[in-house]
């Protein structure tokens, strides 16, 4: 049974439905944030800020925007989980949490398994885990772990491109041995990959990283598996990308897209109170808004269990669990149609913000 | 819908051989003959304009992972200006999905392909064009460096197999035919080579591109794809790649074979800076090989980027980026390349690009054999094609740009001594009837009875590129979409592809080589019409056989 709320109280949905549109439209400034969404929420949710004049983002824009800006300031070299599988003779994690991040990562990069293809097909693969968290390596056997705390990370990749440079370090002689010794792994490396998260990585650690790539393509080859936010980040970014020209926190206050991301922040309009009201989407698992107090007329579409007690609740479905949703896909780097593995009634992001749409516009275009 | 009828224009028409005044009668989104005993419900005085079929361009990067990347890569390349008229979603929003669809329209332009559809992300192409209104749309899938494909000819695999496994690709990523991009090049870059010509070999396939994209050629044909292999060849760029233009000519067997973007292959090693145009012997090659079409690829100068699926020749570009950052995607297959760059009247190499892609156009005698491509946005954006047509359709106005170029570019192009100028007869072979014969549309780029009623009414004046840009009048489907310039509002255009035929048991091989390779269902990569936002999206495009 789908269902609508209103202060906790429930509401009839097409009460609901009129209601948050009348919220939206009376704003000067409506902010769409969460964007936790499929694909077809997302293009529904970024038509609905367009035509409000409002802004977007998403909750993990930190983490995407971390690879982006990467790519906007110095460029990127990336393939696919599937190249690195087959080919990535030499594997290097960088970073704790991965697999929390991608749950299926080492099933999928076949790390216990020899490449298939290439100078290195059949040969054990090598694997290294920069910093892994606690006994997160223990499932890659043969894996060398080089231990590091989270706040390392930065400073070990840094010396890592010091040492393939041939520059000196502040470090003692034993480790500038092992250090050495990595470098050769990787100058050895015939399609070597790097595995990163931005949820522990900061964009210079990123950079860093990238910069070693490039420096190590002069040889050899070398690359890159990103692993995207939550939520849907990665496909509501891709979506935002072709229907605006930029990823999340982009506004259209003058009519036309901006991109900004400190002025665009979610959490930043809310506090400052720059926004004057928001439709909160988290339609995945009902992630709440990282903003404490907000004094602003709030609307969430959310699952079930993720109700809250202040505001204008509507349930959707869970992409890809309740309804078909097109995702972005980890394993493959692309998109791709998931079917529901447990379907109800409850409408997904888009079919909601549709209804809510059609109360609102000048004859919505969908 | 209304039977209209467009009154008194001059009509240029080559597919009907019409070139005089006319009217043109169209309902329910077809054109159709002057009805006996019916009066128009509708009459629209064209009188003193030209009334063209709507457009179409064979090659444009215009949706995809690999355009989409250079969205992100590059925010400083499309900040919007200006708020968008009602009606028209994000039409304002610069290089966005909607944007494209109302500029090509304002153009008159109604059909666009997409060339570079990588297998695995043709799910995102589609979404994309789903966005992009107004237009038709259709993509080529790119084959050439996948490892399927590579297997079976390693092993000597029967023709009918590898048809089988074109035709089975084709469908199920719903596309108009077949791109290849420097066959076996990108497969051997993950190898570490650099450089990869016509006849090096593939690392662990042992095989050359010549023979891969033969294998192409021949599979094309024989599963009666109408569009012959769209060819990116080996060394695009190169000083002296003409040698390998020639080559691959010579190679095309005599089947069908359209090679793409020539402008970046048409390079002597003439003159002190080792780099010259070899326009004229590439056209003079194309003219004595009626088998072979090409799109030129045209250097228009701005600000670009370039998106190529040629990763080898994207990475060895990388150092040349303005501004200097770029991507480099190792994917599946191809994957791509994504590399700023800036075309400067100013610079020889540049100016040497942008003379000998106009030496093609004048001196390939053909209009139906040479298209106007830009190779958006390698060489420049698509909204650089008006001021395209206006070059060649002026030798004054070439003259003009010809004394602004460096001095010594003058004595490596045989462009000054070209008068040659296009009517605009030619230019609607070039851009209507025969691109529409390129791709076997039977029933668009032309205005004879039963035709798509896409149709694009001009008013000429003395700035022959405004009137490109401008169009008066575009009607898609018969609805009036752009008036004086200007879209009104949005209409849904359908993405256009083929389903070759073929012997079914290939894709349970596929089943298992997926299961087995990647541990992955083969439907993953699916386009299926669920993931679409909305029904029809597609039309069927009958195959040639």
């Amino acid at each position: 049974m789908e269902t609508a709320t209103l202060d906790g109280k429930a509401i009839a949905l097409d009460d609901a439905y009129r209601h948050a549109a009348k919220i939206l439209s009376g704003a000067a400034f409506p902010l769409v944030a969460g964007l936790g969404a499929d694909v077809a929420g997302a293009r529904a949710a970024i038509l609905l800020a367009e035509q409000l004049r409002g802004a977007f983002d998403h909750l993990a824009s930190r983490e995407t925007l971390a690879d982006i800006d990467v790519k906007r300031s110095f460029g990127m070299f990336t393939t696919t989980a599937n190249e690195a599988r087959l080919r990535g003779d030499c594997v290097v994690l960088i970073g704790p949490g991965l697999t929390r991040a991608w749950p299926g990562m080492l099933e999928r990069l076949a790390l216990s398994q020899p490449p298939r293809r290439g100078a290195q097909a059949e040969q054990p693969r090598k694997v290294i885990w920069l910093g892994p968290e606690g006994d997160e390596a223990s499932a890659v056997p043969g894996a060398k772990v080089i231990p590091a705390s989270a706040q390392e990370l930065s400073g070990v990749l840094a010396a890592w491109r010091a040492r393939f440079g041939g520059r000196p370090v502040a470090l003692d002689a034993d480790k500038v041995s092992l250090i050495d010794g990595l470098v050769e792994t990787l100058k050895n490396a015939r399609f070597g990959v790097f595995a990163w998260s931005a949820s522990t990585l900061d964009p210079l650690a990123i950079e860093m990283l990238q910069g070693l790539v490039i420096e190590l393509n002069a040889t050899t080859r070398f690359t890159g598996v990103h692993i995207g936010g939550r939520s849907g980040a990665s496909g509501v970014t891709q979506t935002a990308g072709w229907m605006t020209g930029f990823p999340p926190r982009t506004g259209f206050g003058r009519g036309y897209p901006e991109h900004d991301p400190w002025r665009f922040e979610a959490l930043r309009l809310v506090e400052s109170g720059e926004a004057d009201a928001a439709l909160w989407i988290s339609a995945f698992d009902g992630e709440k808004p990282a903003w404490s107090h907000a004094d602003i007329p709030l609307i969430t579409l959310a699952p079930a269990n993720a109700a809250p007690s202040r505001g204008l609740f509507i349930e959707v479905g869970q992409p890809g669990v309740t309804h078909d949703a097109v995702l972005m896909s980890q394993e493959t780097g692309g998109m791709t149609l998931r079917k529901a593995s447990a379907p109800t009634d409850a409408p997904s992001v888009a079919q909601a913000i549709s209804a809510i749409m059609a109360e609102v516009s000048e004859g919505a275009w969908r | 819908m209304a039977l209209t009828v467009l009154r008194g224009g001059h009509i240029v028409d080559p597919a009907t051989g019409q070139d005089a005044i006319g009217d043109v009668w169209f309902e329910d989104g077809r054109v159709v003959e002057r009805p006996d005993g019916r009066s128009a419900d509708k009459e629209i005085d064209v009188s003193g304009h030209i009334v063209m079929a709507g457009a179409i361009d064979i090659h444009s990067h215009i949706a995809g992972g690999n355009v989409n990347t250079a969205r992100l890569l590059l925010p400083e390349l499309h900040r919007a200006i200006r708020a968008r008229l009602a009606g028209t979603p994000l039409s304002t929003a610069k290089w966005s999905s909607y944007e494209t669809g109302r500029l090509y329209a304002q153009m008159g332009f109604t059909t666009v392909v997409e060339p570079a559809m990588a297998p695995h992300h043709a799910l995102q192409t589609h979404l994309e064009f789903n966005d992009v209104p107004i237009i038709d749309k259709g993509a080529l899938t790119v084959l050439g460096n996948d490892d399927f494909l590579l297997g079976m000819l390693r092993d000597g695999e029967k023709d009918g197999a590898i048809n089988d496994y074109v035709a089975q690709t084709v469908e199920n990523t719903r596309s108009l035919g077949l791109k290849c991009i420097n066959p076996g090049g990108v497969e051997a870059f993950k190898e570490n080579m650099r450089a990869f010509g016509l006849d090096d070999v593939v690392p662990f396939y042992g095989l050359t591109s010549r023979q891969i994209f033969q294998a192409l050629q021949k599979a094309t044909q024989a599963v009666g794809i109408a569009h012959p292999l769209h060819l990116h060849m080996n060394n695009l760029g190169l000083a002296g790649n003409i040698d390998t233009a020639l080559a691959t000519i010579d190679a095309a067997q005599g089947l069908p074979l359209h090679l793409a973007h020539v402008q970046f292959y048409a390079y002597g090693k003439e003159g002190k800076n080792g780099f010259s145009s070899a326009g004229a012997i590439f056209a003079e090659k194309i003219n004595a090989n009626p088998n072979v079409s090409v799109d030129v690829g045209q250097v228009m100068f701005s600000d670009t980027v370039t998106i190529s699926s040629d990763v080898l020749k994207q990475f060895n570009s990388l150092p040349g980026a303005i501004p200097k950052k770029g991507a480099i995607f190792d994917g599946d297959a191809n994957g791509g390349g994504i590399v700023p760059y800036a075309y400067k009247i100013s610079n020889y190499y540049n100016a040497v690009q942008w003379a000998a892609g106009l030496e093609l156009f004048l001196l390939i005698e053909n209009p139906e054999q040479v298209f106007f491509t830009t190779d958006h946005p390698n060489g420049g954006p698509f909204t650089t094609y008006p001021e395209l047509f206006a070059l060649l359709m002026s030798a004054d106005l070439r003259a003009q740009h010809l004394s602004r170029l460096p001095a010594d570019v003058l004595e490596h192009t045989t462009l000054p001594s070209i008068s040659r100028e296009y009517t605009l007869y030619e230019i609607a072979q070039m851009s209507r009837s025969g691109a529409a014969k390129l791709f076997g549309f039977e029933d668009r780029g032309r205005l004879g009875a039963g035709a798509v009623a896409d149709i694009a009414v001009y008013k000429p004046g003395r700035d022959v590129a405004g009137m490109f840009r401008r169009a008066s009048y575009v009607f898609k489907d018969g609805n009036l979409v752009v008036r004086d310039g200007e879209v009104s509002h949005y209409t849904r255009g359908k993405t256009l592809h083929i389903r070759p035929r073929y012997d079914r048991e290939i894709t349970k091989r596929l089943d298992t080589y997926y299961d087995d390779l990647y541990g992955l269902p083969r439907s993953i990569f699916d386009v299926p019409d669920a993931a679409l936002p909305h029904k029809d999206a597609f039309a069927e495009v009958p195959c040639r056989i």
